[in-house]
């Protein structure tokens, strides 16, 4: 409101509010000081979110980290205590008193096949410990001995290759952590804790320093719109330089915090490990002597890393969202500072009426439809398959590749095994050659077909025309994906009808997915069978639009019936027959369900269209980026089959005109 | 003026016997694979076969074969699939997601095709060709973004209004364009006489344009209606539960992979689809006049 208002008042020379050079700037200018404040506050507000996500992330990672520490100690302090007898027991309860994450703890010996010491509430069910292990309790045992084989071949390796702990993900965020107990140096046991994931708390870096990063291009920019009053294009130059080095400073800061934030969390950690030794040498003295070796994984490799490499994976999308930001920081700083926001927006209130009746259209299109198809272009870029959905897509982002490898790949035909060749059916052009074949063979079958039938039936003085309109049209009616099992239901080897049919005229039954050429045949078939009554009906709604005058006219001059045919009937037919046509290229170009339902593109993919290969690519095969770049391709044939065809059109109605 | 037509009825007539006996023969031969269907769903088998071939069958046994009537007949599969299977669940669902999916098409598609037939602002064309270049992209291509933002970030897969919303969004572009070219045809003058009159053009919508509309929204709604009822691909793509299945996505789970279960798949058949059979034959020549005008344009 207050832009609005001073832009009308700008108009004038006299401004309300002069600043103190006594003359209000030109309004462009003051845009442009919205403009950056905006785009300033957006980017370094998203790029602190990112922040803050990766901030949590690396807590996350802390918390198991923590949580295992705990677990090797417990694992020591039984190691010191002797990993068996009555007061390992007492001494495990005083272990865990003085932590307040643990829920339960355990040791078990293998070797004595007992459970020498437990707080966990199944175990003090079966009876006092220690005691024997019980039949149900046989995992503990095995778990034991995983344990034991496990460090065992690592230690004749001379790696760490196997897991040394073992670490189980419970209900409620648990972790359930098992760390080997030894006796005279070799293992006997473990210690299992059962406990909440350590929280190691480093501070999340305060939200005031994002604003104060994007207010410095805003001031720089008032402070030059005071002395500057021309010049808009310049200014808006400026304000996108300064709005870049603004975020791009504050995202070096971030990952500056973050590597500050992991430091921090490495000296968290040695405390911890220093408060645990502490603990452990209270509760059985001795039980701290490698207390160093605790910060591990759970290869009982030490942990002790260099800060910035701990938090690599956050820097890196840390920075990776930041390009991303600062683009669509810029572009809103360019959009409102060269007044095209100005425009929308008058535009939007001129015309709102007209933009609340479509907002719920647009709103619904844009975000099922456009976005997707938007979306799916950006898929195409990348190498997207189902085990990797989740990673941004500047992980995974492989450029023209996916295209590359599509229409790069000209081998049709392929060496097979034994020397002979083959036809590669995997192969895209190949697909396409399908497709273009099915398409022409079935509008061609379509349109003969259903012109032939709707000239018999256009017989003057025909009985039950009605009738047999009726009755022809049911092809179409029927839903194609029941006329598609049903076919498929008559092609069979053994029962179909068809292969009845064959062998009343002595042929031999056929197996029809079992060769390109029957399984093509079968499928068109059943394509031809649904798609004759369409042409049918426009034909016949053609044809009885044409005057009877004209053939009587013709008759009078002695032309005969194919002159008239050809001179009256098919130039009538064209208006109707070629949008008919047009549109049934694109249906049997696109017709998934035939396909899919009947021949499911055997044998071999021989008979796969274009659109079920696109789909069995993502759906079957999972490979998300190259169907998309697949289904692409798709759309630019479409797209180029749409404005050649439109062209065409034109064309001809020119000349009809 | 009395004999001429009677003279040429008769002489049509005999001239049209080999007419007739051609479209009889080719009418059997189209409706065949729909006679077929009736036979299996009333032969109480979940058999393929219309009758089991003897070892060394004659001629005659291979014509009874393909003979479409059942040897015994009974209803069984019709009782059986909508008791015994979960084919009565599958048939709610279809008709829930359809119906919904038409209320929403229809509401979204009035205003955007008022809007589009009677304002002129900006963006109007951008609009109309984006909706129609829309219908050019491939199933597919929406397809495999619409399954990861829907199923994997929305967590609607398997769920009515995730497949509403996607049947209401491909369904919008065609409704949009069938309902443009017929408010296109309602005399504007009617309106401007009411806003002479004082009535907001909220008012003149409600009132006036949609009343006189009410043909072509019964049709687009129809259609819209159909379109859910119909699908298939995009059911199966977001469905995995056995017990959120549509109703095309039961037909083919009777007879999909190794099930062969024909009998279910021939009842099931005729339930779905006579409804639609029946309205696609009153609609159909709406259907070719809206297709026709649309490509036309387009």
């Amino acid at each position: 409101v207050e832009e609005q208002r001073t832009r009308v008042s700008g108009q004038q020379p006299a401004a309300p509010k002069p600043p103190a050079a006594g003359q209000a700037p030109p309004p462009a200018v003051h845009r442009v000081t919205v403009a950056v404040l905006l785009a300033a506050l957006i980017g370094a507000g998203l790029l602190h979110w990112t922040l803050v996500r990766s901030f949590r992330a690396a807590t996350e990672e802390r918390a198991a980290r923590a949580a295992m520490i705990v677990a090797r100690a417990a694992a020591d302090v039984a190691t010191a205590q002797g990993a068996e007898g009555e007061s390992l027991n007492a001494a495990m309860s005083a272990w865990q008193k003085e932590h307040r994450t643990v829920r339960a703890v355990r040791v078990v010996n293998v070797d004595n096949r007992s459970i020498e010491a437990s707080t966990f509430a199944e175990d003090l069910k079966e009876g006092e410990v220690p005691r024997r292990m019980q039949r149900p309790e046989k995992p503990l045992y095995d778990l034991g001995q995983e344990l034991r084989g496990n460090i065992e071949t690592n230690a004749s390796e001379g790696n760490r290759r196997e897991k040394e702990v073992a670490v189980e993900q419970k209900a409620d965020g648990l972790l359930l952590i098992a760390a080997p107990v030894e006796k005279d140096g070799a293992v006997v046991g473990f210690a299992q804790v059962l406990t909440a994931p350590e929280v190691v708390s480093v501070s999340v870096p305060n939200p005031f320093f994002a604003i104060a990063f994007a207010l410095a291009p805003f001031v720089v920019i008032l402070a030059l719109s005071f002395v500057w009053r021309r010049g808009n294009l310049l200014l808006v130059a400026i304000a996108a330089l300064l709005l870049l080095v603004a975020l791009f400073a504050y995202r070096q800061w971030a990952v500056g915090s973050l590597i500050g934030g992991a430091e921090e969390a490495e000296r968290q950690f040695a405390e911890r490990v220093q408060r645990e030794a502490g603990i452990a040498s209270r509760v059985a003295p001795g039980a701290q002597a490698k207390a160093n070796t605790w910060d591990a994984d759970v290869h009982r490799t030490p942990l002790r890393v260099d800060p910035a490499k701990a938090v690599e994976g956050q820097k890196d999308a840390i920075a990776g969202a930041a390009y991303g930001i600062s683009v669509l920081s810029l572009a809103l700083l360019l959009f409102i500072g060269l007044g095209a926001a100005h425009r929308t927006r008058n535009a939007l209130v001129q015309h709102r009426q007209a933009y609340y009746y479509i907002a719920p259209a647009l709103v619904g299109m844009l975000l099922l439809v456009f976005f997707p198809f938007f979306y799916g272009i950006a898929l195409s870029f990348t190498g997207q398959t189902l085990y990797n959905v989740n990673q941004p897509f500047s992980e995974i982002w492989t450029g023209f590749q996916n295209y590359k490898e599509i229409l790069g790949d000209f081998t049709v035909i392929k060496t097979t095994a034994e020397g002979g060749r083959a036809a590669n059916y995997e192969n895209f052009y190949y697909t396409l050659f399908f497709t273009i074949a099915w398409t022409v063979v079935n509008v061609a079958i379509g349109v003969t077909v259903g012109l032939f039938l709707a000239l018999i039936l256009n017989t003057k003085g025909l009985r039950g025309k009605a009738i047999y309109r009726v009755l022809l049209i049911l092809p179409w009616a029927v839903p194609n994906y029941i006329t598609a099992l049903i076919w498929k239901g008559m092609f069979h080897r053994q029962f179909g009808v068809i292969n009845h049919l064959i062998a009343i005229f002595g042929g031999t039954p056929v197996s029809w997915f079992e060769h390109p050429v029957t399984s093509f045949a079968a499928v068109v078939a059943t394509n031809g069978w649904l798609s004759f009554p369409f042409m049918m009906v426009v034909s016949l709604g053609a044809l009885q639009s044409i005057s009877a005058d004209l053939y009587e006219a013709a008759r009078v001059d002695g032309a005969s019936r194919w002159q008239q045919f050809t001179a009256i009937t098919l130039p009538s037919l064209k208006p109707a027959l070629i949008p008919a046509i047009i549109l049934s290229v694109v249906w049997t170009f696109n017709m998934f369900n035939i396909i899919y339902l009947v021949s499911a593109g055997e044998p071999a993919h021989s008979t796969e269209i274009l659109i079920t290969q696109a789909y069995k690519l993502a759906f079957e095969q999972y490979r998300y980026g190259y169907a998309a770049a697949y289904s692409t391709i798709i759309f630019a044939i479409l797209l180029i089959y749409g404005v050649f065809q439109n062209r065409m059109t034109r064309a001809t109605e020119s000349i009809a005109a | 003026m009395s004999d001429e037509p009677k003279e040429t009825r008769a002489k049509g007539d005999m001239s049209h016997v080999p007419l007739h006996i051609f479209l009889v023969i080719f009418t059997i031969l189209a409706c065949y694979p729909i006679l077929w269907v009736f036979t299996i769903a009333f032969s109480g088998k979940q058999s393929l076969a219309i009758v089991n071939l003897p070892q060394n069958p004659t001629n005659a046994d291979r014509i009874r074969a393909i003979t479409p009537w059942p040897e015994t007949v009974s209803v069984s599969n019709f009782t059986s699939v909508m008791t015994e299977q979960p084919f009565a669940r599958w048939i709610l669902n279809s008709a829930i997601v359809s119906a919904a999916t038409t209320v929403v098409g229809v509401v979204m598609a009035c205003g955007a095709g008022y809007a589009f037939s009677r304002f002129r602002f900006p963006g109007r064309r951008a609009g109309l060709m984006s909706f129609l270049v829309s219908q050019m992209f491939p199933g597919t291509m929406t397809l495999i973004p619409l399954y990861i933002i829907l199923v994997q970030w929305l967590g609607l897969g398997s769920s009515w209004i995730g497949l509403i919303l996607i049947y209401a969004t491909t369904a919008i572009p065609f409704c949009v364009w069938m309902l443009k070219g017929y408010f296109d045809t309602i005399p504007k003058e009617l309106e401007e006489s009411a806003l002479m009159d004082g009535a907001s053009t909220g008012r003149i919508f409600w009132s006036i344009v949609l009343p006189l509309a009410k043909p072509a929204v019964a049709v687009t709604a129809l259609f819209s209606f159909m379109t859910g009822w119909n699908e298939f691909i995009l059911g199966a793509t977001f469905m995995d539960k056995e017990s959120m299945y549509t109703a095309p996505l039961g037909l083919r789970f009777f007879v999909g992979g190794f099930s062969q279960q024909w009998g279910y798949f021939a009842a099931g058949s005729i339930i779905v689809a006579i409804p639609v059979v029946v309205l696609f034959m009153f609609l159909q020549k709406y259907l070719v006049s809206g297709l026709t005008a649309g490509a036309v344009k387009g």
